[in-house]
């Protein structure tokens, strides 16, 4: 071991002191005897001693000084930093070299460090200037689902502070977590993969809304599984596209649904969105008779319904159609709907709802409570401080309105919805328009249709009376010669012989068919004729009494009843009393060749104030077709010997007067006929 | 006494009427269609003409035209099976259109009012 410069000094000291001592002792007492030995030897002993303890001091400052220095070294590289110095005054020990190489070491690794740190820090830098850039909003939840960390950009669009959502579930952060999200977050705890949640509604509690495109990701820090949620807010997007295939469900549903009403609640279903895109409600008015009129509405009753309408709808996944929506829609806001139905606003120049439809211009109402155009019907029914109303444009002219609002989630109607409810609103009023054009289409196309028909009908008559002309004048031709020869016979000079008696009855049958047949023949040419009638007031219970009294005896013959319901006080009808006694005869002679002995025909009459109605019932066969009316057909005919020109006729005379005859099959089996004639005005 | 021509093409018809108007007191020709009965009209005087329509050769409506075109005052009445161009037939300038019958009493009132008419 090596001494300092100290040391050594003292050590001279003490033995020149110790010399000097003898020699002194000597020199003034020269007493050097025994005693003086003990006192040598004393006096080495305590040499030794001031030499042992000199020793020991300085090899204690010695050690001292360094091991302060490593040990303030070791305390700076347990806190990272290198900043001692240590300058031993010359290397002349191990110590100090070693002493010396941890302080250069030391350096060597400070300067590592900090070009570490500061690469860290750069890093860091880097890393929060793409999280703060970055669009999504994330969050970090700990193992217990509690959010341990949000990003500014999520406490910025959600409108939190960190302290609202700090160690909070997410349950307690958004109004309503669909069960996708749930699972998702399960399913990700589970695997450790990353779950991609596509088009995903979040409402928030404090009413902010998104569509997003949510992923899920499990981080493990320190063992512990934590999850990340990153938020991609994917509105804008996701409402384009939806505004799109919205159009062209609208433009489908137009060409598919027959009644208007379902278009209208398609475009109102448009405007509101299903979730988070549109309007919370939306109401249509058009202009009907001078009033504005409600026509359809789309929208919850309550806040409750709307959770309750976007839990179910909160996803729009590509399979998602827009009747899931429609279908949830539907449910809700009855109260609304009928509110809606009820309502009719009539025109006033001061009503903000006729200033839009005149004006043909969309009016933001942004304090309904405090603004003069509201009036106090529109209030009561809107019941809210924002909204806005769109006219519906067709022609040039205003048509109706869209009313539209955001009641349930206060948010602010935005320059986008307004562009939104504008495009609806066109959408809208085209569809009105080509719906009412559609529907003079449709009208027109009945009424061609029915005039072909009865052109078609015109047709067969017209054919019927060609064959009947043709047919009526090669059978007449001989019908005239016979008849005529036996009306000659009949006229020869009469002989009282029981043989000329027999000749004049046998000329007298052929001649009373020849006469039959003639009259058959008249009755199809009066069937192919133009009718010439004798309009005038007739009863026409006199018509059916006449008639009955006609056929008195084919009843007794045919032992079937008949039985006459009249009405009294019937009212008279303008009808030719032949014509109508030729339906009559025809209508009751064809229902007795149907009824077989024993059954019965009642005929009814009666007035509702606008039509008489005669029902003709029998119990007979009924008629075996699918449609029983076919026997109005000109030659329909189940009879063996008919023409099949009777009930043709019927129905020809009966068209003629401007009436309608149906035939229906009895439950209870047989025919009734029901004709209808108009009472005139 | 007035002369009639019959103008009919089924024989036992055309001789019915001729017996039945001969009956009558009248004088009859009878023609089988309607060229003869234009020939007829030009060789003699007639009264009255009763035309029947459908014949062969010549049919009563051409037959009808020629007659009227030589003579516009001769009578002339359609007798026919046809009962439902009256109208039509009553445009052509007959002076009377009847629906054949067995009974024979409305063509001979007819020749009556119409003779009478012109005597």
């Amino acid at each position: 071991m090596k001494l300092s410069i100290i040391e050594i000094l003292l050590l001279l000291i003490s033995d020149t002191a110790v010399v000097a001592i003898l020699f002194y002792l000597y020199v003034q007492y020269h007493i050097i005897h025994t005693r003086m030995v003990y006192i040598l030897i004393g006096l080495i002993f305590v040499l030794i001693v001031i030499r042992a303890a000199l020793f020991f001091l300085g090899n204690w400052l010695f050690y001292r000084r360094r091991i302060n220095a490593i040990r303030e070294v070791v305390e700076e590289f347990k806190k990272g930093k290198f900043t001692q110095t240590y300058h031993a005054a010359r290397i002349d020990n191990e110590l100090d070299e070693i002493v010396n190489e941890l302080m250069i070491a030391g350096k060597h690794l400070d300067s590592i460090m900090t070009a570490q740190k500061k690469e860290i820090d750069n890093f860091n830098e880097l890393y929060n200037s793409i999280i703060f850039s970055i669009s999504s909003y994330f969050i970090v939840l700990g193992d217990d689902d509690r959010v341990l960390f949000a990003n500014d950009g999520f406490y910025k669009k959600f409108q939190f502070h960190r302290e609202e959502i700090y160690d909070r579930k997410i349950e307690e952060i958004f109004y309503f977590v669909n069960a996708r999200l749930k699972a998702g977050i399960a399913q990700v705890r589970l695997t450790g993969k990353t779950e991609v949640l596509e088009k995903t509604h979040l409402l928030t509690l404090n009413k902010v809304s998104v569509i997003a495109d949510i992923k899920i990701s499990n981080i493990v820090v320190k063992d512990v599984s934590q999850i990340i949620i990153i938020i991609d807010d994917i509105t804008r997007k996701v409402r384009n596209d939806y505004q799109i295939s919205l159009m062209s469900q609208i433009s489908e549903s137009i060409q598919k649904d027959d009644e208007i009403d379902r278009v209208l609640f398609t475009i109102l279903t448009g405007v509101t969105s299903g979730s988070g895109l549109g309007f919370n409600r939306a109401m249509l008015f058009l202009l009907d008779d001078g009033e504005l009129a409600g026509k359809m509405a789309v929208g919850p009753d309550s806040f409750e319904e709307a959770i309750e309408i976007w839990t179910a709808a909160s996803s729009f996944s590509q399979d998602l159609e827009f009747r899931d929506i429609a279908a949830a829609e539907m449910r809700a806001g009855v109260d609304l709907l009928n509110r809606v139905l009820a309502a009719r606003f009539p025109l006033r120049e001061d009503g903000v709802f006729t200033r839009a439809l005149l004006g043909m211009e969309s009016i933001l109402i942004v304090d309904s409570w405090n603004d003069a155009r509201v009036t106090p019907e529109i209030r009561e029914l809107m019941d809210v401080k924002e909204f806005i109303v769109s006219p519906l444009v067709a022609a040039n002219r205003g048509i109706g309105i869209i009313v539209a609002d955001n009641k349930f989630n206060n948010a602010p109607i935005l320059k986008e919805n307004i562009e939104l409810l504008s495009i609806f609103a066109s959408q809208a009023a085209m569809s009105i328009e080509s719906y009412s054009n559609l529907d003079t289409v449709r009208g027109e196309m009945q009424k061609l249709s029915e005039r072909q028909n009865a052109i078609v009908e015109s047709e067969k008559l017209a054919a019927v009376g060609r064959i009947a002309a043709h047919m009526a004048h090669e059978i007449r031709n001989p019908l005239v010669t016979m008849g005529g020869y036996a009306r000659r016979i009949m006229q020869l000079p009469k002989e009282r012989s029981k043989i000329s008696k027999k000749i004049d009855a046998s000329a007298e049958i052929i001649l009373k068919e020849c006469e039959r047949l003639e009259k058959t023949l008249s009755n199809v040419m009066d069937f192919s004729r133009p009718a010439k009638f004798i309009k005038e007031f007739n009863n026409i219970n006199d018509v059916i009494s006449d008639t009955a009294a006609l056929l008195k005896n084919l009843f007794l013959e045919r032992k079937v009843s008949v039985e006459l319901e009249l009405g009294s006080d019937l009212p008279l009808v303008k009808s030719d009393f032949n014509q109508m006694k030729q339906v009559m005869l025809n209508l009751i002679q064809n229902s007795l060749d149907a009824t077989p002995t024993g059954g019965a025909i009642t005929i009814r009459t009666g007035s509702d104030g606008e039509v008489i109605n005669i029902n003709i019932s029998d119990t007979g066969v009924g008629i075996d077709e699918e449609d029983p009316n076919v026997i109005f057909e000109p030659f329909y005919t189940t009879k063996v010997t008919g023409v099949g020109l009777g009930l043709a006729i019927v129905k020809k005379i009966i068209k003629d007067h401007n009436g309608m005859i149906r035939v229906a099959n009895r439950e209870e089996g047989g025919a009734e006929f029901v004709i209808r004639l108009p009472i005139p005005g | 006494m007035a002369r009639l021509l019959i103008v009919e093409d089924e024989k036992h018809q055309r001789e019915l009427y001729a017996m039945e108007f001969e009956d009558e007191g009248y004088e009859v020709d009878q023609a089988s269609n309607g060229k003869e009965a234009v020939d007829l009209v030009k060789a003699n005087k007639y009264d009255l003409v009763i035309m029947d329509i459908r014949m062969p050769e010549m049919d009563g409506i051409e037959a009808l035209g020629k007659i009227l075109s030589r003579d516009k005052k001769i009578p002339i009445i359609i007798y026919t099976a046809y009962s439902n161009y009256k109208s039509n037939f009553m445009t052509w300038t007959a002076d009377a259109y009847v629906t054949k019958s067995s009974n024979l009493d409305e063509i001979k009132g007819k020749v009556r009012e119409i003779i009478a008419a012109r005597s």
